[in-house]
């Protein structure tokens, strides 16, 4: 198991920051606002176009914040290894993405990995448009 | 005991259950090298006619683990467009606001070509009279009738995917488009504008089995000053797997699109 996950990591890795999906990242996230937050997970949404993480996060002064995190669709995590149940409610989750330019608690994943750092997801959906056929950075 | 021998034998197969899923399942028929991977550079399958049979999955090279392949040089060479000045002028207001009004934030469909180059596999289909393409993202499907029809002169009912006929010419399957609607906003990720009287030519070549190149032309005398091709699209099979269900059951990124 410990394999294949690595494996799948390593394949994931190389789709990384490439998988864009059904709208433009600049329009919603600014890549200059890189958040990492630290926190436990209410729920993985299993919805397209996007999966969603919903977490808190608690900070110094022990008060609790909501936070929504953005990953690539279902079918996209799916085919990079993602399972519906591949994190559990009550999992300790270390996100790292982009903030939401309008402010409210919303991010971009980029990665998802848990507390002890042994499983790293990177499928958001931070990819940019670009000219087809030419590769989308 | 029984119940412990039966529930040993359940969770020794579970997860043989587990990977024997339609994302991996064999596609049979298929050349093969001899650690039984899909032999992608064996060369391309023939139709009863002799015509290369176009059918399977395929994903833009630039959303695969492999990366997009070189452009090969020669007629292939894209040619920039040259925008009218209202074309030009919606394009800059589209990129000064990161495409944000780009429908396909509220899950409409992509139109011709865009739907081609987004990161979900399509499947092409040979039937009679038609080849059906079936495209992941959004569950959209377009009929490329092959039956000998001729573009109709008038559209009485434009579409977001058109209405499109193909022929051959020597082995490349030529798509010709027509009919697409003006809901559809972008004819790339660029944000490409196009009017009522856009044509799009599709030029189809299965290189090899496992690889396909399709050369897209923009014909659109209202928004660009002449015909121009985009950078060639280079495809590779996806062997064993299957197309998912796409529905976009639950949008929230509308509401915190703020552009700039």
């Amino acid at each position: 198991m410990k394999l294949a996950l690595t494996a799948l990591t390593t394949a994931i890795l190389l789709l990384s920051a490439r998988v864009f999906a059904h709208h433009s990242f600049a329009a919603e996230f600014d890549a200059k606002k890189p958040v990492e937050l630290k926190g436990t997970l209410i729920e993985l949404e299993w919805v397209n176009p996007h999966a969603w993480i919903h977490m808190e996060v608690k900070d110094e002064s022990g008060k609790v914040t909501k936070w929504d995190c953005e990953l690539g669709s279902p079918n996209l995590l799916m085919r990079s290894g993602w399972r519906r149940d591949s994190l559990k409610k009550g999992d300790v989750i270390i996100v790292n993405g982009s903030a939401a330019k309008d402010g409210t608690n919303l991010a971009n994943a980029k990665t998802v990995k848990l507390a002890d750092g042994t499983r790293v997801f990177n499928a958001g959906s931070s990819g940019e448009p670009g000219t087809p056929g030419a590769p989308v950075q | 005991m029984r119940w412990i021998a039966i529930l040993t034998v359940w969770v020794c197969l579970a997860p043989v259950h587990a990977r024997a899923q339609w994302l991996d399942y064999p596609t049979k028929g298929i050349p093969r090298t001899a650690d039984g991977k899909a032999n992608l550079s064996a060369p391309a399958p023939r139709l009863p006619d002799g015509k290369p049979d176009l059918s399977g999955l395929w994903l833009g090279d630039q959303w695969g683990p492999a990366g997009h392949r070189p452009n090969p040089l020669g007629n292939a060479r894209p040619s920039p467009p040259e925008m009218l000045p209202w074309a030009q002028k919606v394009f800059d207001e589209r990129r000064a606001n990161s495409i944000k009004d780009d429908p396909e934030a509220r899950c409409m469909p992509q139109g011709v070509p865009k739907a081609s180059t987004l990161p979900y596999p399509f499947e092409l289909i040979n039937a009679p009279g038609k080849l059906v393409m079936l495209y992941e993202m959004y569950s959209l499907r377009r009929e490329i009738f092959t039956d000998g029809r001729e573009l109709p002169k008038e559209f009485i009912n434009p579409s977001w995917m058109g209405y499109s006929i193909g022929k051959w010419e020597g082995d490349e399957f030529v798509v010709t488009t027509a009919g697409i609607n003006e809901q559809v906003w972008n004819i790339d990720l660029a944000g490409h504008p196009h009017s009522d009287v856009l044509r799009v030519t599709e030029r189809l070549h299965r290189v090899d089995f496992g690889h396909m190149d399709i050369l897209v032309a923009i014909d659109d005398p209202k928004t660009y000053t002449k015909p121009w091709i985009m950078p060639m699209m280079r495809y590779t099979l996806l062997p064993d797997t299957d197309l998912l269900e796409f529905v976009c059951e639950k949008n929230i990124d509308p509401q915190h699109m703020v552009g700039k």
